[in-house]
Order: C-alpha cells, then structure tokens, then sequence
C-alpha cells in the first residue's frame, strides 16, 4: 500500500546533484510531493528532504539507486511517526476594512500563526507548523479571500 | 610544471596508463588533438569514422582489460553521438572514460555553434560525469574519473572540458591517491551473510550456481570454479557470463534465458538452493518473475546494493566484490557432490542436442546454419578467439555455440542489444590485446596472436560498417563474420511466431558486402556452399589483415530453444 515517506539524502553541494536526484523518481515514475534543499552549515554537503507517496518496496529500490550517484553519502527513509516534521507557510490576504483585520489577526493568534506584513490593502500571514495545522488555518482564512497561499515544503529532524 | 589544459589532458591520460584512445577530432576538442601531436609517441590515437565507433571499441577496450577504454569527441554532436556507446556502457558495467570538447564557458548555455547540454543528456546514463571549465581541476577530475570508472561496478564516465580550459595555463600536479567521502563501495562480504549462504548451500540438495559479469570483472573465474568443484554444483552463466567456465568443463551446464540452454532454464525452477553471483535478474533470464525460482533459497553477491532484491526477493543478499565473497565461500563450503542433480542437466542437454543442437549445427542439407558457421569455426580457434557477437540471431547462436577454453572471451552488447556493437568494440579489444595498459600483457606473444573474430548480422554490420575505414588504415587484424540470411533476422522470427508471419520491414537488400569491404581495401570473401564453408574460413584466419567473411546462410531459421517473452522459464520452447 502506498504511504508516505520522506526520503533524506545528504550529498556533496554539486551541480548536477539534484537533476541526477529527480531524474530517478522521473524513471521510477515517482511524483516529488515537496522538496527542500538547503546546505548542512561548514560541511560542503547539501540536505534533500525529499517527500513522497510510494509503496514500501519501490521507496527500499529507489534509496538504493539513489545511493548511485557518486556525490550522494546517506539515504535514509522515514515514515512520519519517527520524524519531527515542520513546513512553513505564507498567506496573503486582502484585508482593507479595520474589522476584518481584527478577525484575521485574532484567528491567526488562536492558530499560533503570526502577521509577517501589513500594509494598507492586504496582509500576510506566516505560519510554522505540520502540514495538517497550515491546511486547517488556510481553510479558516479562505473566507477572507486568499490572493497568495505558499508554502515551503517540509523540513525534519529525526526523533 | 605549467602545462596548458589540453597538455594536462595528455599527461593524466599517462599517469592513468592509457596507452590507447578512440576519437574523432572537431572545433571545440581542437585544443587537445594539438596537444596530442606532442604526444604520439606515447598515445596510440585511434581515429574512428563516426563517435559511436569510438565509445564502443573504448567497451572492447575496456571489457578485455578491465581498465577503462578511452574515447575523445567534440561537442555537439560529437558528444551526442557517443551517447548510444555510453548507455551501453551503463547497462553492461563497461569502465569507459569520455572526454568531450565543450564550447568555452563564456558561451555555454547560450545555444551557440555545436553546443549540446552533455551533461544533461549524459547524466542518466554516466556512472558520473563532471564539466571542467576551469584547467586547475584537470588533475582531480581525471584521478576521479578514472577511479569512479574502474571500481566498485564498473561504468562510464564523461568529462567535458571548456574549450577555454583546454587552452589557459597552469601548475599541473597530478594527485597520488583518490579521497572520495561520498564514494567508497563495499568490497568485502560481511561475515555473518558468508556463514549464513554456506550453510544453505551445505545442506543443499540441488544446489545451482547462476554466474554472470561480475564474475569476470572481478576476476574470480578461477575462485568460482574451485567453489562449484568442491561443493559439486553445477553452474549456468548468463550472457555476459560466457567464457567463465571453460566450455568442456563438467560442472558447466551451458547459457541462461531466453535462449539459452534447456536445462538450465528448465531445471532453474527445481533447484532448492540458488547462489547467483556478479548477475541482475535480468528478465531476459527470469522469464515470468512470479513462477522463477519457487523453491529456491536464494543467495544473491553483488557489489552494487541496488541490485539486491530489485527484481528478485533473495534470502541472503551480500554486497561485495565476487572474488572476496567467493573466496570467503570457498572456505566454508563442504565437499559434496550431486550426481542425480548434474544428471539431470545431462538428460537435458541430451533432448536439446537431439531437438536442436544436431540440426543447427551439423545439417546434412540445405543452406548453411548459423550454428553450424559458429561451430566449424571452434574447430579451428579450439576455442582460443575472442568472439565479439553483435545483437541478434547471430548473437544468441554465437553465444550458445562458440566454445572457449580462457575466461573474459565473450563480448557483446547484452542489457541495451545494440545493434552495430560489434564491429568496432572488436576493434577495441584487438587494441586491448595488442596495446594493454602499462604492465599488463598477461601471456605475451599468445596475446598478441589470439585471434579477435566479429560475428555480427547482415543488418548490424551495416550499423556502424563505416569502422571498416578505421580497420584499414590502422591494418587492425580483426576477423569479421557476417552471418547474412538477408533479414532482420530475430524480429523476423518474433514476426513469425507471434505476429502471425506478417515480415514487416524484416526483409532486406543488403549491398554486396564483398564490394563494400573491397571498396573500403579490406580483403574480403563470400562462401554459400556447404563444401566450401571451411576452406573459407581458414583462409579468414591465415590472413595477415582485417578481413570480412560473408557467409549466405538459411534465410527463415529460428533460434530454438525460447522462452517467450511473460512465459516462465519452464515453458523454454525447444521447437
């Protein structure tokens, strides 16, 4: 059965990594569902957090091909429970009228989010949190008219 | 010392012992074939008439060595016509190190003139490649390529290098040792596993041993022989994996898949204890994944972990060079002989001979057969040549009739079938037996004489016929066989038995391949009788120079036996 995992992989900070990296799940037909790259501070090695949905078996293959590529050290697949997991997101909102400001704001402190920007015409919400706690504050401040809803893709350390 | 790039090139290609390159000169590789002019007399520099020539006769080069054949190319389409070379590189595990011109690093992206993305286009089918726009990383970047293509499971590599690299000046020193963090492949067999495999195989009642490449890259033919004689298993080999064991070896029970021999395809499914070693599972062996090997225990050694479990569930995978896991085996395995076993394979092999050994080999009438060519040329190599098959029917009668007496004495093109193949990767291992990295000639004037025969196909010969040019003008003594039955022969045989005989563009107008090899001062000659077979090959062999043997054989013959494709192994066909 299909479940989701992330894969992290550690490499050396190449170009080139990364197409290898997605030229894989291409073969494999594997949709990407979110991917962060970031360099490991002082270390000259990159961290891909590689999300996906796929059988057991064919992530167990896909690690393993993905320990191919020269560059890459370290693969390791995790289902959520043994993850801290944390995305971050940012919402713009149109928000002219005093009123509808003051319920945004307050809807966004109850969801442990907080206002990044404001100005005269919108502003932007950005919350820090799993993937289930940014979909359901996004589901509260559709109603206020959404003009910009982004997210980051996971990040996670291992528990 | 300050070299320039292009110079660099040429000194690391020393330090790394090459001592022969394939290539094609062009405009932004320009640089190094001047510097190469210096170097002549060091460098043996093959010039090849198309790229594609180049980057499989640096896989002849490399499969007889094991050391990384050489190919030099332009960019563009220099490079892109290497392509079709370095995925078969890829597929079979060939170390093959491609340098390419690329236009200069101001230029690059920009679609200027003979600019093609070769990293792009080579990165799903390079082992590793790496672009060097700067010249100080020439150094590096060669000692790296080198190491990635010959260690751990072997496969290409390209280095494309800036034309302004090529040119600018530097301190060069070249490094003593590799250090890769990110790349260390296991070599050495845990333990534990080696325990584990050797009491399977001790308790074994009908133990099989399915041999492929990795034993030969390793080097551990001799290894496995000693294991199969001690524990009394009999051994298969795939495609790649002929010329392990001498042909006339007892415990040899012949060539697995498709076609491959009928016993050791149908008797795969009764084994209890399978150790497959330096293989893949490839489906052209397996047949039907979900009834192969149903009562086996299955203990699969390879160096590359991607391959453990990837098409067969096994028992006890053990990632490790074949030679160190072999070796760790042979001290753990107990003398044992299976004689009802073996017999089996015996009273197999006796129905193919009768079925289809006898007539393909030794007919009495009609056209010539294919197995029948294969067979009278054993008799006078004795199984000492080179055989370098093409892809096709030529190939698989090659493959299951040629007899060899020395390991590493097969080579064709086997995961990726590329046709046109042949010919010039014939050319490479001739170079390889002649000209061999520093050191290494392993049995002097014997590997200066051995004989290196092409067989191929009327179809693929026509596939890459332009290294006839090549042959020529370096006098290069390969032998070349067609096997012509004037059709596309083995999509022909598919046509005819599963799609009910409609030859789609199966039938061909071939040139007269005499003319053609004349044409290009190659002697040549072609036989149709029976009678005059034999006499037409010796002359082949006598002679001093390349030379093509076109041989007319039975237009509409199969290869027998089969497994069709989805069918599993115990349904192999033997009519």
């Amino acid at each position: 059965m299909k479940q989701i995992y992330t894969i992290t992989a550690f490499a050396e900070n190449r170009p080139g990594v990364l197409y290898r990296i997605a030229d894989l799940f291409l073969r494999r037909k594997v949709n990407i569902e979110s991917l962060t790259v970031s360099e490991i501070e002082h270390t000259g090695q990159s961290r891909f957090t590689i999300l996906v949905h796929a059988e057991p078996l064919l992530v167990e293959k896909l690690v393993k091909q993905l320990y191919r590529i020269i560059e890459i050290t370290k693969v390791i697949d995790s289902l959520d429970q043994s993850l801290i997991i944390k995305e971050i997101a940012l919402i713009k909102i149109t928000a002219k009228n005093l009123e509808r400001r003051r319920e945004i704001e307050q809807l966004v402190h109850l969801a442990n989010g907080k206002i990044a920007a404001v100005n005269q015409s919108y502003l932007v919400v950005e919350k820090t949190g799993t993937e289930e706690e940014i979909d359901s504050l996004h589901e509260l401040l559709k109603p206020f008219g959404i003009k910009e809803f982004v997210r980051s893709g996971r990040i996670v350390v291992f528990k | 010392m300050k070299l320039t790039g292009s110079q660099a090139v040429m000194e690391s290609l020393l330090k790394e012992n090459v001592k022969v390159i394939f290539g094609y000169p062009g405009g932004a590789i320009m640089p190094v074939y001047d510097a190469l002019y210096d170097y002549m007399d060091r460098i043996i520099h093959v010039l090849v008439r198309h790229e594609q020539g180049a980057a499989h006769a640096a896989e002849g080069y490399g499969r007889i060595t094991g050391e990384p054949g050489v190919c030099l190319a332009t960019s563009g389409p220099g490079a892109t016509n290497l392509v079709t070379g370095i995925a078969d590189a890829m597929m079979d595990s060939v170390p093959i190190v491609c340098i390419t011109g690329q236009v200069a690093s101001h230029l690059v992206g920009s679609d200027a003139f003979q600019e093609a993305d070769v990293m792009g286009i080579t990165a799903p089918i390079t082992k590793w490649n790496y672009q060097i726009t700067d010249a100080n990383e020439i150094p590096e970047v060669f000692s790296k390529a080198f190491h990635i293509a010959k260690t751990g499971r072997p496969g290409p590599v390209l280095i494309d290098i800036t034309k302004d690299a090529q040119f600018a000046t530097f301190d060069f020193s070249y490094p003593k040792e590799v250090k890769m963090e990110s790349y260390q492949p296991t070599t050495h067999p845990h333990p534990k596993q080696i325990e584990l495999a050797a009491e399977l195989l001790n308790k074994a009642e009908r133990p099989y041993i399915l041999a492929g490449h990795g034993v030969i890259i390793a080097k551990a033919e001799k290894d496995l022989i000693r294991l199969a004689e001690k524990g009394g298993i009999p051994v298969a080999q795939t495609l790649h994996g002929v010329s392990i064991f001498p042909t006339a070896h007892p415990l040899h029970v012949g060539f697995l898949g498709m076609h491959g021999n009928y016993g050791p395809n149908i008797l795969s499914n009764k084994a209890d204890v399978v150790l497959a070693v330096g293989m893949r599972f490839d489906d052209r062996v397996t047949g039907r994944l979900k009834d192969y090997l149903p009562d086996a225990k299955i203990i699969h050694i390879d160096i590359d972990p991607a391959e453990l479990n990837k098409n067969v569930q096994v028992e006890i995978p053990i990632v490790a060079d074949a030679k160190n896991a072999i070796q760790a085996l042979n001290k753990e395995i107990k003398k044992r002989s299976h004689s009802a076993w073996i017999k089996e394979f015996q009273k197999c092999y006796q129905l193919e001979e009768k079925k289809v050994i006898q007539n393909e080999c030794d007919p009495k009438k009609g056209k010539i057969k294919m197995g029948e060519a294969i067979y009278k040329l054993n008799e006078l190599t004795k199984g000492e040549a080179i055989i370098v098959a093409d892809v096709g029917q030529h190939q698989m009668m090659a493959a299951r009739y040629a007899k060899f007496v020395k390991p590493n004495s097969f080579i064709t093109s086997g995961g990726m079938g590329t046709m046109g193949f042949a010919l010039p990767a014939a050319m490479g291992a001739k170079y390889a037996l002649l000209h061999p990295p520093n050191g290494q000639v392993s049995d002097g004037k014997a590997s200066l004489d051995r004989e290196v025969i092409c067989i191929t196909g009327d179809g693929g010969v026509q596939m890459n016929i332009q290294e006839l040019a090549t042959l020529a003008q370096e006098n290069l003594p390969v032998k070349i066989v067609i096997l012509n039955n004037d059709f596309l022969g083995m999509v022909r045989q598919w046509q005819e038995l599963f799609f009910k005989k409609r030859y789609s563009m199966t039938k061909i107008k071939n040139p007269d391949f005499v003319t053609v090899a004349k044409g290009f001062y190659l002697q040549a000659e072609k036989v149709e009788k029976r009678e005059e077979l034999m006499g037409a090959l010796k002359r082949m062999l006598k002679s001093k120079g390349p030379y093509l043997l076109d041989i007319k054989v039975e237009k509409e013959q199969n290869v027998f036996p089969m497994i069709a494709t989805g069918a599993s192994v115990d349904e192999v066909r033997l009519e």
